[in-house]
């Protein structure tokens, strides 16, 4: 795979067995995403965009095929590989935003960067920083819980950003948003991307972060249907 | 603590006290078990070790020296040789053991038979120090008729209720006394009645009698031969180590064959085996408490895990490993037990003091004609709580294993949950 890659996979496949019913829910997907790339995996409900993530991601092993993050294969890596892949390589964002409950906004964002073991100067320095590009700035005491969905979610992608990782993967992440949360956080990760160079997937059927995606890449019945280049 | 452990401590202290209610039921259930655990150990310890100074003092201490043949024949040919004996005495006042010793006694024990016009009895021959058996043994504060012997008694006999009685003897009558001598022939002494006591076992009662060391050396040919030198320690734990001690400075007559060192467990199967006996009934209780407090903590921290179930997914995705997932469960459940366990021992060690630091009057319970005794040993009903740092290191050790042994099953659901499952939106 070429350097500039931040993800790869080849002729991924991946089955569930549901009783005796065998799912396809990736069908045979060769797919290479480059660094600095804003990607949407489009389709409707089952359409196996969230197992694709979940594959590059590392959370769910392919059935069949490879996969490589930053270089590295991921098919074959154990566990606690994996785990590290995804501390040092992966940023997520969920849908239901997944904030730590019992930690606040600073220290969620920080979490990862704690894992990873960066000195607490630094860590404060980077979430501060994204904090401000983020409109956050003075609600990095609040709990999750004090925090509108926006803000949340807001956290939430700073929390993927700021361990710098190779790219962020975001699973319908304005789906349970308003409009004009929806927009407020797309500008965030446009900007982000834009100015910081970080990579972003999407796993969406939104159609304002397709429109904002500079590549749209549709799935239907876990199958890639269309893979489209645009114009920023 | 490297960061990521110290996070984990701090995910888990916070969900802790995010569950408060929750967190706070189980806790007062470890509380109580704590202190029931507590006050439970030490009335029983304390019972333990007043049947134990009953049995030793009754017996030949929690200590003692003799010849390794003496403890089976029961033979005046199996007594301590003279230099062995000595050599015992100046151990036990070695400035390593003497600060444990509370008394000694060397005795010269020999089964034998009382007579009188009555009749004959089979009956135990105690020879002693008058002076250092008064501190030794408990039978001179159980006078019931006459006095306890005394250093310039000769052919005096401080002789138990019932044996008086089945020789129809009283204070001043006379009886004989007949035994093996230390020339192996049978030899017979008359000797008075100077007290009766009544100790409170029958079978001391109906068989045991005291004399002057003295008068046995001349009436045996025993000379100042003993057939144990014994002590009694300051307490029963101290045992073990003063044995060893002994067994150091008494090493070459030990490995001759003239000697041998026991404890009070050797010396006194029957009473080690009524304390282990009676040990195990109460861990049987406190087990069937923990168990059913560990299930309390086991329904906290599973419960507290199936509401976090897509938090763990997020834990995992976000970098964590299967091991340290499951390591936050543990780190709670082990604070959980750890913290309120703690608290338990200290309110139960608190309240057992206070309450019962002086002694816990069971006489309701027992029959006080009669008395109680526990294999040779008077029980007293006034317990006296017995407190020791290592029952208290137990107790926490414990509480730890259960709080540890109680979250390894929901730590395990935390590590073994499958990431895509727990990270599905609710649609």
């Amino acid at each position: 795979m070429t350097n500039d890659a931040a993800v790869r996979t080849a002729g991924v496949w991946k089955v569930f067995h549901q009783e005796a019913e065998e799912v396809q829910a990736v069908r045979d997907v060769s797919l290479t995403v480059a660094r600095g790339e804003f990607t949407a995996l489009a389709g409707p409900s089952g359409s196996g965009k969230t197992t694709l993530l979940n594959l590059i991601g590392g959370l769910t092993r392919p059935t069949r095929g490879r996969v490589w993050v930053a270089g590295r294969e991921v098919s074959g890596m154990t566990g606690r590989e994996l785990a590290r892949l995804r501390l040092e390589q992966v940023g997520f964002v969920f849908q239901a935003y997944n904030l730590l409950p019992v930690l606040t906004a600073l220290e969620n964002a920080e979490f990862p960067m704690l894992l990873q073991g960066v000195e607490a100067a630094e860590r404060h320095a980077r979430v501060r920083e994204l904090f401000a590009r983020t409109g956050m700035d003075g609600l990095e005491d609040r709990r999750p819980g004090k925090l509108s969905g926006g803000q949340q979610q807001r956290v939430a992608v700073v929390r993927a950003v700021a361990g710098r990782p190779a790219l962020v993967l975001a699973d319908e992440p304005t789906a349970n948003l308003d409009s004009a949360a929806s927009e407020a956080l797309l500008e965030v990760m446009a900007e982000l991307n834009r100015e910081l160079g970080v990579t972003f997937v999407f796993a969406t059927h939104d159609g304002r972060v397709m429109e904002r995606s500079r590549r749209l890449v549709r799935m239907v019945d876990g199958a890639v249907h269309a893979d489209e280049r645009r114009s920023s | 603590m490297n960061m990521s452990a110290r996070v984990l401590v701090v995910l888990a202290l916070r969900n802790l006290r995010r569950q408060l209610r929750r967190t706070a039921l189980t806790a007062s259930a470890m509380i109580v078990g704590g202190a029931l655990l507590v006050f439970s150990l030490a009335v029983g310890d304390g019972g333990h070790e007043q049947w134990i100074d009953s049995g030793v003092r009754l017996g030949t201490g929690h200590v003692t020296v003799e010849h390794p043949g003496y403890r089976v024949s029961r033979r005046i040919d199996d007594r301590l040789p003279a230099d062995v004996r000595r050599l015992a005495e100046q151990a036990f006042a070695a400035p390593d053991i003497a600060p444990y010793v509370v008394a000694s006694s060397a005795k010269l024990s020999l089964n034998g038979l009382a007579s009188s016009a009555a009749g004959s009895r089979p009956a135990r021959i105690v020879a002693v120090d008058p002076v250092a058996e008064a501190g030794f043994g408990m039978l001179d504060d159980q006078v019931v008729a006459g006095r306890y012997l005394e250093p310039a008694d000769r052919l005096a006999a401080y002789v138990g209720a019932a044996l008086v009685d089945s020789l129809e003897l009283r204070i001043g009558s006379r009886f004989v006394v007949q035994a093996q001598d230390a020339h192996r022939e049978i030899a017979g002494q008359l000797l008075r009645v100077v007290g009766v006591f009544r100790s409170g076992l029958p079978e001391v009662d109906q068989t045991v009698l005291q004399i002057p060391r003295d008068t046995a050396g001349e009436w045996l040919g025993s000379a100042r031969d003993v057939t144990n030198v014994g002590a009694v320690l300051s307490a029963s734990a101290a045992t073990a180590g003063v044995r060893g001690r002994l067994e150091r400075i008494l090493a070459e007559p030990v490995a001759r064959g003239d000697a041998r060192v026991m404890g009070w467990r050797e010396s006194d199967p029957a009473l080690a085996a009524a304390v282990a006996v009676d040990d195990f009934g109460n861990y049987l209780v406190q087990a069937f408490l923990f168990t059913i407090i560990a299930f309390g903590v086991v329904n906290t921290v599973l419960m507290s895990v199936m509401h976090r179930h897509r938090e763990f997914g997020v834990l995992q995705a976000l970098g964590l490993t299967p091991r340290q997932t499951g390591a936050i469960v543990l780190v709670e459940g082990l604070t959980l037990s750890a913290v309120s366990g703690l608290i338990g021992v200290g309110l139960g060690l608190t309240l057992t003091w206070w309450l019962f630091g002086d002694g816990l009057d069971l006489s309701g319970m027992m029959d006080e004609a009669n008395g109680l005794t526990v294999s040779g040993a008077v029980v007293d009903p006034v317990v006296v709580p017995l407190f020791s740092v290592r029952r208290i290191a137990e107790c926490a050790l414990f509480i730890l294993g259960v709080g540890v042994a109680a979250s390894i099953y929901p730590a395990l659901r935390a590590a073994r949950i499958d990431v895509t499952e727990a990270m599905k939106f609710d649609r």
